[in-house]
This record gives structure tokens, C-alpha cells and sequence, in this order.
């Protein structure tokens, strides 16, 4: 456990002015009487925390999802989703974790142990007596929407069986591509080599680890602290040349940026430099539009589009670059989800007392979307579990907006979800 | 590599940028976006409006007055003015007072939630606080003026057990002690929901769901006696509030009216929102979490004014910048945490560092009365602006593109004066006009 000062997290609590507005806002609270509140169990509790005592003065806190819809309407700046992981990980380290969070918060090693033999592994784990095995035995919800690994292989093999075809050029980006698209969807991979590719950029797609994200959530701090550290030590040295480093997944450039640094208290210069040189893609992209360097020669998309912005694009504090990129692509008209959360948050929908919990959140994005008209084919979102999510609750195809923007540049099949040169 | 990257950068998307979503913001971004500006707002949390009653105080107390409310609040105004020149109110004058106010009215009608006033346009409405004080008040949501203490009919004012952010017993004594009729009643709280534990906001989102109302509205209606009128927490409703209103009167007969709670405050939210969604169909957009932590500009030079370049928000990593032909600072003044201060005693606008009329001694932030009739001088301080709300130095705009609303103007104490309502949609729409011309 970690016991460095609470630099930045900590003193934020001494800005709460007990406004109640968290409160007010908070999606889990709202559905249900398990999760008093960010306000009770974030700086209220917190009080009860400090001084060398530990504990919590109940579970509660474990019902946070994590979203930071608090943090986004606090007036004051108070950081209380770091405030409820931290008094996760209190709770973790006096109690011990269960084995489905050390499973869930294995996202790497799941993936590639499933890669090995994909269709078995995804019968492994998808037949109805499976999952209620998994259910039962470790409390992963059955009726939740877990990934399918790839079975035309992974991410890396693709970037290794098309090296050829990859562009060469003096311009080059270095793509963090996080565990999802790695085993499960290595399209969303695809899709963004394909728009960078076209923009002239040659895409670096370094040896990487997971984000740590997962075990983070889940309270595994000093694990998460090691996958952090490897991915510094691989990809610091981009980042000192000078390289972009882009993800297309919001929740692992968050980590890297922000959450493994801040909650972990790594304030190295490797965990510095490497923070400042990781973008979402898409809020990169805004760059190199706004400095007229985006290619806008896009074909017309015609259809009625709702996006939700994931909640750690809130975090991120970039406001939502997707959604004005998408913007700029003809005939696509974009409708924006102010809706606060879908309620998968990682890995929190997954969980068999929690899940039921996670649709009743998501509600909200589900009705906005079917609001939209019967006309809609498909959605659009940022991170996998969102978009997981929003098809279980919506029975829409949901895309990565990279995947739409590759289509408008012609390159890709969105029905089919592959790259039309392949 | 990044570093080729061009620096001819595109020229910004945006006419206008507003900085700060409370009432004085939102109604700048309103007005530039109906004179077709391409507007956006960002801001760094929700704030103020959830906060406030969801009235809109004009003017309820003069400096010189204390003790007495309002009553006509024009005419205090003028007698305001003539001594303080320099007030917000002296910048605009009684037309465009008028002309802000008559757009907020016509505003809160479009977007399904009217506000209004005394019968006699001159007058403010009195309406009891949540501890049972009188409220000097001008304009307020359809719901709140059945309780204008002017009118004649004794008050029942129910409140739910359990419900931390209510009190009728208090409420009652209070106003009785002021010679208004008023009596206490309880309800239990199982008629709205079934939660262990609940706050104004959801409470008022149970009452979204017909049953709920029709539950309430019958227990309502055994608790009435005939001409009596009935004083709820500002629950009735969020989204289906005007229906709520409408549904409850009818089942118990009675006229029925909201007294604002502790915060979070339901009419302040209903207003937040019903703003919020207007602008979005206007295709304006407000950013949450975005920190304005610094600017860059250029000087003023040759008598001419200076110009903002961009200004930039915290993020997650690099500060992001936001590029707009026009900026309009609305971020409050040391409650909103527009400005900031030290223990030196040195007041700063924190965004551009903007001169202020605050005193710069920490000896003479405050008068040695913590209630003072007078105020304290540290709230009378801020931004000096010209007619057309842009910040001033010497009487000369600073910056060509910089504009200035709501509570962190200089020269006015909007707390003191029961005012800040009105000072931010007022002060709101002028500055939202200047820009656009």
C-alpha cells in the first residue's frame, strides 16, 4: 500500500463546500440507496480516513463507479473520484481483494491467453453455462456484455503481416493501442492507422503494456503501479524525441496522462514526460485540423448519428474532440448525448451486484439514443466498455468514431468493420 | 514529428467564447447566439444557479436603507445610481434594465418554465425564505408567487419527515411572528419515494412520475382547509414541473406554491437546465470542467486597445487552447472564484489579471461589523467596465475583444443589495448586445 503524501488529492478536500451539487448530479446515487452519495463517502468520509486511520467507515465507497461526473460539477475543484479509489484501495489493502477483481483488473493477460485459441476461449466463454458458472463462482454478471476475442488474430500480427504496406514517411506518430484493440478489436486499430496513414503520418506502434486502468478501479494499486512503470520505461524514450503518442481509447491515454500518475503519487520525470506527450486521437486530430493539417477529403456519410462522449473523456478536460471532428465529415449529422454516464465504467458493470445497477444508469443514454428516431442504425463511442454497453442496452451496433472517420476518408467498411484495402 | 507542425493556425471557429455558466454567462451566450454569433461557453463546474433561490432579485436592500426591503425597485434604483454613478445599473440605465429583464421573461416562456412578477410592474414580490424571513424579490418561477405574503389567503406550509432540508415548524413560527398566518403540517416522506436517503434533487424527480402526484396531491387535500394555501419545498417536479403544478392543484384544490431549500436548490437546477438545453438547440455548446488558467494577449500600443489571443484551459496534461474572435468573462467575483486573493491582502482577476477596484490592504477588506449595513469593501471591488461592458483601464478598453459580466463587476455588492440575479441577467444581455454590434 502506499503511504507517500497525498499531494494533489488529498488538500482538494479542504475546497468542499458541502453544496450537495456532486450529489445532485451523481448517476449512481440516483438508482440507488447502496451509493449514499460523492459528497458522504468522498469528503465527508474522507475526514474519518485521515490521521493514520485507514479504514472507511463503511463499504460504501466500493459502490462508486468511478465515472467523475462529481469532479466535472464540483464549483470548487474537489477531486472526488480520486478520492473514492484511493479509499478503495484502503479498503483492498486491510481486507484483500476477491478474485474477480484481480480477474477483471487482468485485462492484459486475459487477452492474450485467449489469443492463443480465440474460438475456443470465445466459447469458453460465452455458452450460457459458462456464464452462469462465472456468475455463481466469481460474481461476473451473466446478462453483461463481455468482448469476443479476434479470431483473424491481433492487433500486433496485423501490424506485423502488413509491414510492407505500412507507409514510410518523416512525419510519425507512435499509437498506444491498449488491450481491447489488441486482442478484441483490432478494427479500431485499423480504422486509426488507415486516418493517420492518410494524413501522411507514419504510425510506431511500440511494444506497450496495459494501462493499468483495471486494477486501479479495482483497488490493485501496487500491480497497476508495474504496469505503469514498464510503460514508461518503453515509452518514455518516444516521448523525449518528440513523438505524439495517441491512444483511441480514452480510459488508457487518461491513465497514462493522469490517473496511474496522480492516484499513484509518480511524479518522476519518466511518468512527466511521458504524461505530456499522450493524446486521445481524436483531440490530436483537433490539432492538426486547426493547424490545417487534416485532410478533409471525405466522402458523405448520410445518417443520423448519437454520439456519447465516454465519461473519461470529462476527465481528460478536452472537451469532445470527436464530436467536433465528426462534425466536419458531410451528411453525418452528429446528435450529442449529454447523458452522464452508460454505466459500464470499466469494469463496475460487469460485476454481478452491480450490474443491474449499470443498465438503470444507463438509461439515460439508452433513452437518448432511441429519441433519435427509428431511423437510427448505429451509435458511436470513444471506449470499448461504452460501447459494449450501449449496444446491450440500445441493440444498435455501436463504432468507434475513429472507425467513422475512416469511412469517410473511404478506407473503411463500417458495416463489415475492416479496412476496404484488405 | 510534432515539431513540423505549421503554425498557420485556422482562423477560430468560435465569435464569441464565454467563460463562466452561471446566470450572467448563459444569458451573454443566449443573446449573442440569437444575433447569430457562433457561440460557446466553457466553464470550470456548475456553480451559482444551483446555489440560488431561482429568483431573480432586482434590487431587495439599499445601502443606505438596510433594514426596510424594497418595495419599488426602479425607483430605488434611480436613488441608488444618483449616488453611485458608477453602478452596473448607472452603466445601463432603466431601458436597458427593462430591455434585459423583458428578454429573460421572454426566455424562461420559450423554454417552458415563466417567470413573472408583482401585479404592479413597479413592485417586488415578498416571498418567505426557507427560514421563514421576507424575500424582496422581482421575477420568480410561476411556482414561487402563490407565496407573495402580500396576498391576503392563510398559509399551510407542509414539509416531509426526514426531509434534512426543510422545516416547517421554523418556517411557520417565523412567518406568524411577522403577523403572516401561517400553520405547520407533515406528510411522511413514503408518499414521494421509497429511498433510505434522498436530497431535494431526486425528491423533485420523483415527483416526475404521476402516481407519486396523485398520491401527494389527495393527502394534500385532506391537510387543506378551505382559503387556504399551501407552501411546499421546492420539490414539485423536475422535468414534468409545470405539469406537477398543475396536477397538484387540481387534486387538492388548493393553490399550491414552492419555498426554495437549502441547496442543492430544485428551481435554481430547473433553471441551469432548461437554459442549458435552449442553448444546445442553439447550437451552443458549454464545456464543463474546463479551467481557464491563463491567457495570452497583446498589449495595448499607440493609444489603441490591446487583444486577446487566446486564452487556455487546465486539462489533463498540456493546457488547451481555446481561440475565439471575442471573449466575455463571466466567472463571478470571489464566490464564483473569479478572483482570488493572499494573505498580503493583494485581490486578482484570476484569468487575465484584469485591474481591480478592490482594496488592495488587507486592513481595509473589511468593515469591523461582520453584518454591516454597509458592506464590506473587499465585495464592492472588481471589474470596472465602460457602457459597453469592456474592462477599463483609465477610462480606455484594455483589450479590443474582451467583455465583462454578472457578479465580478466592479462598484455594486449584489449580496448586500439582494441584486445578483438581476445585475447577471441584466449586465448578461447588454454585454451579450455589445459584442454582437
Amino acid at each position: 500500500m502506499h503511504t507517500k503524501s497525498w499531494l494533489s488529492v488529498g488538500p482538494s478536500l479542504d475546497e468542499c463546500i458541502k453544496c450537495n451539487i456532486c450529489t445532485s448530479y451523481c448517476p449512481v446515487s440516483a438508482v440507488t440507496d447502496l451509493f449514499p452519495g460523492p459528497k458522504y463517502v468522498g469528503p465527508q468520509a474522507q475526514r474519518f480516513r485521515e490521521n493514520g486511520q485507514s479504514h472507511s467507515p463503511d463499504m460504501s465507497v466500493d459502490y462508486c463507479s468511478g465515472c467523475r461526473v462529481c469532479n466535472e460539477v464540483c464549483p470548487t475543484g474537489v477531486k472526488i473520484a480520486e478520492l473514492n479509489a484511493r479509499a478503495r484501495a484502503h479498503i483492498v489493502a486491510d481486507n484483500g481483494m476477491p478474485i474477480r477483481n484481480k480477474l477483471l483488473g487482468r485485462n492484459e493477460l486475459l487477452g492474450k491467453i485467449g489469443s492463443y485459441a480465440p474460438q475456443l476461449a470465445n466459447f469458453g466463454m460465452h455458452n450460457p453455462l459458462s456464464r452462469v458458472v462465472a456468475d455463481k463462482l466469481f460474481g461476473i454478471a451473466r446478462d453483461s456484455r463481455l468482448p469476443r476475442w479476434s479470431t483473424k488474430g491481433t492487433f500486433g500480427d496485423w501490424m506485423k503481416r502488413t509491414q510492407g504496406k505500412r507507409l514510410r514517411a518523416a512525419q510519425k506518430v507512435v499509437y498506444f493501442h491498449g488491450c481491447a484493440t489488441m486482442y478484441y478489436e483490432p478494427f479500431v486499430g485499423q480504422a486509426a492507422v488507415a486516418v493517420l496513414e492518410h494524413n501522411g503520418y507514419e504510425v510506431i506502434a511500440p511494444p506497450q503494456n496495459c494501462c493499468g486502468l483495471p486494477m486501479l478501479s479495482n483497488g490493485e494499486f501496487d500491480e497497476a503501479e508495474k504496469y505503469h512503470d514498464h510503460n514508461v520505461e518503453k515509452l518514455v524514450g518516444y516521448a523525449r524525441d518528440g513523438f505524439a503518442i495517441v491512444g483511441t481509447t480514452p480510459s488508457c491515454t487518461l491513465t497514462l496522462k493522469e490517473e496511474a500518475p496522480e492516484l499513484l503519487d509518480k511524479h518522476d520525470a519518466g511518468s512527466h514526460d511521458l504524461k505530456m506527450a499522450v493524446w486521445d486521437i481524436f483531440e490530436w486530430l483537433r490539432e492538426v485540423y486547426e493547424a490545417r493539417d487534416l485532410k478533409t477529403d471525405f466522402r458523405r456519410l448520410e445518417m443520423v448519428l448519437p454520439y456519447h462522449a465516454p465519461c473519461q473523456y470529462r476527465a481528460h478536460r478536452v472537451g469532445k474532440p470527436a464530436l467536433e471532428i465528426m462534425r466536419l465529415i458531410p451528411g453525418l449529422d452528429v446528435r450529442e448525448s449529454c447523458a452522464r454516464c452508460c454505466g459500464s465504467a470499466g469494469t463496475y458493470g460487469y460485476k454481478t451486484e452491480k450490474h443491474a445497477i449499470a443498465m438503470a444508469v444507463g438509461q439515460e443514454v439508452f433513452d437518448f439514443v432511441k429519441a433519435q428516431g427509428p431511423e437510427v442504425r448505429m451509435t458511436a463511442s470513444d471506449t470499448e466498455t461504452c460501447r459494449w454497453q450501449i449496444e446491450l442496452g440500445t441493440g444498435l451496433p455501436c463504432r468507434h468514431p475513429i472507425e467513422l472517420l475512416a469511412a469517410a476518408y473511404g478506407l473503411y467498411d463500417l458495416e463489415n468493420r475492416q479496412l476496404l484495402t484488405e | 514529428m510534432r515539431g513540423s507542425r505549421s503554425e498557420r493556425w485556422r482562423k477560430p471557429m468560435l465569435d464569441l467564447l464565454v467563460i463562466g455558466a452561471g446566470l450572467s454567462g448563459l444569458m451573454a451566450a443566449y443573446t449573442a447566439a440569437q444575433a447569430d454569433l457562433k457561440v460557446r461557453v466553457v466553464n470550470k463546474g456548475l456553480g451559482s444557479m444551483h446555489w440560488s433561490a431561482g429568483t431573480v432579485d432586482l434590487l431587495g436592500y439599499t445601502p443606505a436603507a438596510q433594514a426596510k426591503p424594497v418595495q419599488k425597485p426602479f425607483q430605488a434604483i434611480e436613488a441608488l445610481v444618483a449616488q453611485h454613478p458608477d453602478h452596473p445599473y448607472g452603466l445601463l440605465g432603466r431601458a436597458n434594465i427593462q430591455a434585459g429583464l423583458d428578454s429573460f421573461v421572454a426566455l424562461t416562456k420559450a423554454i417552458g418554465l415563466p417567470y413573472q412578477g408583482a401585479p404592479d410592474p413597479e413592485d417586488n414580490l415578498f416571498l418567505p425564505s426557507p427560514a421563514g424571513a421576507v424575500r424582496p424579490v422581482y421575477l420568480a418561477p410561476q411556482a414561487q408567487i402563490g407565496g407573495d405574503l402580500r396576498r391576503p389567503e392563510p398559509m399551510l406550509i407542509v414539509g416531509f419527515k426526514g426531509v434534512r432540508d426543510f422545516y416547517p415548524d421554523l418556517l411557520a413560527e417565523n412567518l406568524a411572528k411577522q403577523g403572516y398566518q401561517a400553520r405547520p403540517a407533515f406528510l411522511p416522506i413514503s408518499l414521494i419515494t421509497d429511498r433510505r436517503d434522498f436530497n431535494t434533487v431526486q425528491l423533485a424527480e420523483a415527483l416526475d412520475d404521476p402516481g407519486r402526484r396523485t398520491r401527494l396531491g389527495q393527502e394534500l387535500k385532506r391537510l387543506a382547509q378551505p382559503g387556504e394555501r399551501i407552501g411546499l419545498p421546492a420539490i414539485l417536479g423536475m422535468h414534468a414541473h409545470q405539469q406537477a403544478l398543475i396536477d397538484l392543484e387540481r387534486l387538492c384544490g388548493a393553490p399550491v406554491f414552492e419555498i426554495p431549500t437549502l441547496p442543492p436548490s430544485v428551481p435554481g437546477v430547473r433553471l441551469y437546465k432548461a437554459l442549458r438545453d435552449k442553448l444546445l438547440e442553439m447550437g451552443v455548446r458549454i464545456e464543463a470542467a474546463m479551467e481557464i488558467i491563463n491567457a495570452e494577449v497583446t498589449a495595448a500600443h499607440n493609444g489603441n486597445p490591446g487583444l486577446v489571443q487566446w486564452v487556455a484551459s487546465e486539462t489533463s496534461a498540456r493546457p488547451l487552447k481555446h481561440r475565439a474572435q471575442n471573449y466575455l468573462l463571466a466567472t463571478g467575483g470571489i464566490l464564483g472564484g473569479g478572483f482570488n486573493s493572499d494573505h498580503t491582502g493583494r485581490v486578482w482577476e484570476v484569468i487575465f489579471d484584469l485591474p481591480l477596484t478592490a482594496p488592495q490592504d488587507r486592513s481595509a477588506w473589511f468593515d469591523g461589523s461582520f453584518l454591516s449595513p454597509t458592506g464590506h469593501p473587499v465585495f464592492n471591488g472588481g471589474v470596472a467596465v465602460n457602457k459597453t461592458f469592456q474592462p477599463i483601464a483609465d477610462g480606455k478598453p484594455i483589450y479590443a475583444n474582451l467583455w465583462a459580466a454578472g457578479h465580478l463587476l466592479a462598484n455594486a455588492d449584489p449580496i448586500l443589495e439582494r441584486s445578483m440575479e438581476g445585475m447577471a441577467i441584466v449586465t448578461g444581455v447588454s454585454a451579450g448586445k455589445a459584442v454582437s454590434q
